[in-house]
């Protein structure tokens, strides 16, 4: 009992540790502009708007992450061997590896950006100065967790995989949830701000993306404020659910009908999400409706104007 | 006609059958091998890896990729890359196999495949949630006109400009499915190497069996990892960008990723296997 106590509680930690680290590797990879609407980043000079937008997708989010995290993974497990505290070890490992990242943002920065020079778009180094340190920080809150939730796993919970080996499989991982959750949000929701809402982008407006704030140019930290009131909470929801359902069901069933419990409590999970996305997209049809003909909408609005 | 005036390239079957010559003799050339270095309990070995290869390679194709333009919601699916996605799920269903790898191969493979499962329905039911709640934009495919499960109608739910946004229910269902078979050849190739290892390993380093575990362990899933983004790379460039899931007509091109699959994953387990041996 004693054991299955510990069990639940270090799955709750480790569910905790997984919401934060998809909340803040959404809201770096906003402020990095690291995953797949970065294109309209690196397309709008192109398409002749210069703009003062971060610009690093070094790779993928989910490789990204793999290596991050099983960098900072290994170095902490080369320090602990080392004797270090674990803690501390955690902490270094982290802080070493977010180096890494930062070394990645600012080459991935200055390569793209020189690489735009015939659209005129500059590189500004003042944009690089403000915005990597802020990046290295929110990566570090990401890999620190990522990390830390793989630690307990090792060592609490029993998991054979060593660390570095369990930080790259939950490197991944994380950087699959946080692209699939948060990248909508980023890329439809704030660069098309100006277009309009509940409705996809047209094809016809790639590149023109939002540039002016309410005051001057906008800047990549201002999408970092923006996404993180949704994409970066609900990437975390979403991490954090992935992880502390996965260990949920084995910590507290994997006991029943000889380990068949766990695999059972996991089908009876994945039937409720069914269940509620399937709720989800009857609600939106029923409460959005479907979209006008082109030609009725402007006869609506012609009709309006005359009245 | 390609660009270059030569035939285009099949869209579902192999455009030169001297690749798919070429890949049978790989494949062949691979078990052979495997027969010469452990006799038939290394080819059961291999076997069993070259099956998790082309789950992995069939069950990648399920899953609803909408790359760069579901980003922008201009296309449905999921925001990032297929192989991204993919792994993303498979590893997880290959942490919770390896979990549960001491309750015996069965079992061990359920928990990788439900694993893989549930991570896609949170995340697939996540993007659902982002694009309901947070941008007002209901589910549209763009390659069908109907659900083929629910029988919701799509034309007019797609916004104008838009090839369709959002993940329909068939594409839900189908990022399950993928994540399933995804999670089980993954755990299926680490619980083949695992074996392999743990009855060689103590014999060659003149360890204890309990003492090589640690090695065993690590060996199995450094391979079944990158085993893994072999074969979701593999099936990504035969999808060419994006995929709705199993009704998109891309899907039409599963045999040829399950074929180039077979080799790939026959050729990478040799070498997994031969490292052991080699070293003798």
């Amino acid at each position: 009992m004693e054991e299955l106590m510990l069990g639940i509680g270090i799955t709750a930690i480790a569910g905790a540790l997984a919401t934060v680290a998809g909340a803040a590797e959404d809201t770096e990879s906003d402020i990095g502009s690291q995953g797949d609407p970065n294109s309209q980043v690196q397309l709008a000079p192109q398409m002749g708007y210069i703009h003062r937008i971060f610009n690093k997708a070094v790779s993928g989010e989910p490789p990204a992450y793999g290596l991050w995290c099983a960098l900072g993974a290994g170095l902490a497990w080369a320090l602990m061997a080392m004797q270090l505290n674990p803690i501390l070890a955690l902490i270094l490992g982290s802080a070493l590896a977010v180096f890494v990242q930062g070394v990645y943002c600012v080459t991935a920065y200055l390569g793209r950006t020189a690489s735009l020079a015939k659209f005129e778009q500059p590189v500004y180094i003042d944009i690089l100065k403000s915005v990597t340190t802020v990046t290295m920080a929110h990566a570090f809150i990401a890999i620190f967790t990522t990390v830390t939730m793989c630690h307990l796993m090792n060592t609490a919970l029993g998991h054979p995989f060593p660390l570095p080996l369990l930080g790259l499989v939950w490197g991944i991982a994380l950087g699959a949830a946080g692209s699939a959750t948060g990248n909508p949000f980023y890329g439809k929701e704030r660069q098309y701000q100006n277009y309009d809402f509940g409705a996809g982008t047209p094809i016809s407006a790639s590149g023109d993306i939002v540039r002016y704030a309410e005051a001057g140019d906008r800047s990549s930290l201002d999408n970092g404020w923006f996404t993180s009131k949704l994409g970066g909470p609900a990437s975390g929801v979403c991490f954090g659910l992935i992880v502390f359902l996965e260990l949920w069901r084995t910590v507290l069933f994997e006991e029943w009908g000889n380990g068949w419990g766990a695999i059972i409590a996991g089908v009876i999970l994945v039937l409720i999400f069914t269940a509620i996305d399937r709720y989800i997209e009857v609600y939106a049809r029923k409460t959005f409706g479907p979209y006008g003909a082109p030609e009725a909408v402007e006869e609506e609005t012609s009709t309006e104007a005359s009245t | 006609m390609s660009a270059l005036g030569g035939a285009a390239g099949g869209a579902e079957g192999f455009s030169s059958p001297v690749g798919l010559i070429g890949g049978i003799i790989l494949l062949i050339l691979s078990f052979v091998l495997a027969f010469y270095f452990g006799a038939m309990a290394t080819v059961w070995i291999l076997l069993g890896v070259v099956i998790g290869g082309v789950l992995i390679g069939f069950g990648v194709h399920f899953v609803p990729v909408g790359g760069a333009p579901a980003a922008m919601g201009q296309a449905p699916g999921i925001a990032t890359g297929v192989a991204m996605l993919a792994a993303g799920a498979g590893l997880a269903g290959l942490f919770g196999g390896a979990w549960a790898a001491e309750l015996g191969l069965g079992l061990a493979l359920a928990g990788g495949a439900i694993g893989g499962a549930l991570m896609m329905a949170i995340t697939c039911m996540m993007v659902n949630v982002i694009y309901v709640f947070g941008m007002g934009i209901p589910a549209a495919s763009g390659k069908v006109a109907k659900d083929p499960i629910t029988g919701d109608t799509f034309p007019e739910y797609k916004s104008q400009g838009s090839e369709g946004h959002g993940l329909p229910f068939i594409s839900y269902v189908g990022g399950v499915i993928g994540g399933f078979f995804a999670g089980l050849g993954g755990s299926l190739i680490y619980l083949m190497l695992l074996d392999i290892y743990e009855q060689t390993l103590p014999d060659i380093l003149g360890a204890s069996a309990e003492s090589i575990v640690p090695l065993a362990v690590s060996l199995a899933g450094i391979f079944a990892i990158g085993m893994f983004l072999v074969n979701a790379v593999l099936s990504a460039y035969n999808i060419t960008g994006t995929i709705e899931g199993p009704h998109d007509p891309k899907f039409r091109r599963v045999p040829r990723a399950m074929i180039a699959s077979a080799v790939a994953s026959a050729v990478c387990g040799i070498i997994a296997i031969m490292i052991i041996f080699v070293g003798v």
